[in-house]
């Protein structure tokens, strides 16, 4: 009996050593790893698959155009489920792993425990999809969406002018950080003479008829929720709430249109959104994007979304950065730092000169849409305002 | 008229949780132990409606009862019944895997995005409400509550006047008398597995004609109120469960119907829980026992 422990223990240790180079060895391969975690199961992963699948794409296309350089990007993103609480293991395994820059975490609840594990690395991340306003609260953090205070403050306005005098509705999810600080910005500048109902949901909430009941008397329900629910509340409200004539949604309600089995023609009202991606595009930079995406994957089981588009530009937007940089001189190889990445990146990304060309953000015609950064790490870029479906007469 | 509307949703969804609450009670009085998986047989449930759905509406919900019945006890069979006489901790962490099983393969099989499952539309009653007085009310939460009602008085009365019903009752009090007295436990198990399963079913066509969607994690929040409104009624107790599923779908719709308290109705229920446990640890209607250490 001891001695095959005592051999099972030498073959253990051999296995280990063996282990350890193999991972020395991978060190040496010639790429600048990307490392971003999001939810690719449970409740979330809708939006963590179309972003892992998006930048993949992204990466998948500039290796096959040589890459930076001769240099190869390699994408290494974990799973959060959405859980913050996971968010520093997968962290320090991506460390370890190699990570140079990072894109962040596709979701704002794990990015903002992200957001403080990469300043004490000083690792620089640009997020396609994480819109909490403390997400760029440090030097090295970057959005490629609009901040939550943008998209909320962006509504009200719009609400002011166009909407005065009806009675609004408000419907969001008391829980989740992106719909709070919509929900916060857009009263705290909606104007005070609307008459305003409020009802809100938490968790995984699916049925609605108490918060309908509330809403049944406005004309017009801003939602600052993400899709599903929303799809839900309005196959819920269609035949009790005949008062409202307009559901007004933030870039969460991208892809509404496409949910299985939901018929968006038989909700009666109009549904309109304020986005940075337009995903009913037929032409231009974004209906490319989007038939590249759908020739690659499987529409139906791992739906296209605006954090999918965002993604991709979040690793171009990079790879130009790094363009940049190489042509103002600066080193970058697949042995640059973490560190000394963030340092040339956060100087590009700073600059006024410095502007990428995405599919993220209005787009004229077939001109790709300008994009910048302001210091504090937001994003600079015009929204759209589209109706995904308008108002069926009755 | 705000609250008539509001008391009948809050007793359309009690029905369902009520419904939900009975599989987690029996199985606990009968095998004691707390199968958490069962909350993700209402997802099952959901995704069989889903695929029979094309064929018919009612076909789709026979469908699924049937099909949710074999999968509690095929659940049963491999994963619960080698435990027996295992520590409560193995099978309750056995329960939990099973649970995190059926949604990864559910997720598997239709992908994480949540799918419509228009029974509603397709039993044609959907949108139709009945007024009465100043009151209208949906078709759908009528047939819920009416169901509902239906199914916990049959079941009471299975329990109370037939041979196997009794049997479980006998099992649930001591369960090597009742096998001295030649009950064949096994085979007991094997029914209020089944038994529940079905109601499982049964709960998610309901949750289905409210809203209609169903993803891979839909069943972990109802079950988990289920489970609060089965421990509130009293563990083990069937008309406590469904005492305890009504009171809590009534709490949870009030809660929703105020704006000021809305975003904190999860947890006005589960205080509910707390508050009730520290004053009446066995729940409303549960048995005291004596606990011999």
């Amino acid at each position: 009996m001891k001695k095959i422990t005592k051999f099972l223990a030498l073959s253990l240790c051999l296995i280990m050593l063996v282990g350890c180079f193999a991972a020395c060895g991978a060190k040496k391969e010639n790429v600048i790893v990307i490392g971003l975690t999001g939810p690719l199961t449970g409740g979330a992963s809708i939006y963590g698959i179309a972003v892992k699948n998006s930048a993949q794409l992204a990466v998948d296309e500039i290796n096959a155009a040589g890459g930076l350089n001769g240099i190869n990007f390699k994408l290494d993103m974990r799973d959060d489920e959405h859980k913050a609480e996971n968010v520093e293991n997968l962290y320090n395994g991506l460390i370890e792993d190699g990570m140079q820059v990072s894109l962040g975490t596709v979701t704002t609840k794990p990015g903002l425990e992200f957001k403080n594990l990469s300043k004490e690395d000083n690792v620089f991340f640009l997020t396609p999809s994480a819109t909490g306003d403390a997400i760029p609260e440090f030097a090295n953090g970057y959005q490629m969406c609009f901040a939550d205070s943008n998209q909320g403050t962006a509504a009200a306005k719009y609400f002011n002018e166009t909407y005065k005098g009806k009675k609004i509705g408000i419907f969001y999810k008391a829980d989740d950080e992106y719909s709070k600080g919509i929900y916060d910005n857009f009263k705290k500048n909606l104007d005070t003479s609307f008459v305003v109902a409020e009802a809100s949901f938490t968790g995984e909430a699916s049925t609605f008829d108490s918060q309908i009941n509330l809403l049944k008397d406005c004309e017009i329900v801003f939602m600052p929720i993400y899709y599903t629910p929303a799809s839900q509340f309005m196959v819920q409200a269609k035949d009790v709430a005949n008062s409202i004539t307009t559901y007004y949604g933030c870039d969460g309600f991208d892809g509404i249109d496409a949910i299985d089995g939901f018929d968006i023609n038989s909700i009666p009202q109009e549904v309109s959104m304020l986005s940075h991606f337009n995903s009913t595009a037929t032409e231009g930079p974004a209906a490319d994007f989007i038939k590249k995406y759908n020739d690659k994957y499987d529409e139906a089981k791992e739906p296209l979304n605006q954090f999918g588009a965002a993604a991709y530009d979040c690793v171009y937007a990079i790879y130009e950065a790094l363009k940049v940089a190489i042509a103002n001189g600066k080193d970058v190889d697949a042995n640059t730092s973490a560190s000394d990445m963030c340092e040339i990146l956060k100087e590009v990304f700073n600059s006024d000169t410095f502007e990428f060309r995405g599919i993220t953000g209005k787009c004229e015609g077939t001109e790709k849409s300008h994009i910048s950064w302001s210091d504090d790490g937001t994003v600079v870029k015009e929204a759209i305002k589209y109706i995904v479906k308008e108002k069926t007469a009755a | 008229m705000e609250f008539l509307t509001t008391l009948v949703n809050g007793l359309s969804l009690g029905g369902i949780y009520a419904m939900i609450a009975l599989g987690y009670t029996m199985v606990y009085g009968i095998a004691k132990m707390l199968n958490f998986a069962h909350g993700d047989i209402i997802m099952v449930g959901g995704y069989m409606i889903l695929l029979f759905l094309p064929i018919n509406p009612i076909v789709a919900i026979i469908a699924a009862m049937i099909f949710c019945m074999i999968l509690g006890i095929v659940v049963e069979k491999l994963a619960y019944k080698p435990l027996r006489g295992a520590s409560p901790l193995a099978v309750l962490i056995t329960a939990i895997g099973v649970s995190y099983l059926l949604q990864s393969i559910a997720q598997m099989a239709f992908g994480s995005a949540p799918k419509f499952i228009t029974v509603a539309a397709k039993l044609g009653i959907d949108g139709k409400m009945l007024h009465i007085g100043g009151l209208s009310i949906g078709y759908s939460t009528i047939i819920t509550l009416v169901c509902s009602i239906v199914v916990m008085i049959a079941l009471s009365l299975f329990v109370k006047y037939t041979k196997t019903g009794r049997a479980m009752v006998a099992v649930s009090e001591d369960k090597g008398a009742a096998q001295l007295m030649g009950i064949n436990v096994n085979s007991i198990i094997m029914i209020t597995f089944a038994i529940g399963s079905v109601l499982a079913a049964l709960a998610s066509v309901f949750f289905l004609l409210k809203a209609p969607t169903m993803n891979p994690t839909f069943g972990s929040l109802p079950g988990i109120k289920a489970f609060t409104a089965a421990v509130i009624g009293g563990i083990g107790s069937i008309p406590g469960a469904m005492l305890g599923g009504i009171l809590l779908g009534i709490v949870e719709c009030f809660a929703q119907a105020v704006p000021a308290i809305s975003p904190y109705t999860d947890a006005i229920e589960f205080s509910i829980l707390i508050i009730l446990l520290l004053v009446k640890p066995a729940g409303l209607l549960g048995k005291k026992r004596r606990e011999k250490v």
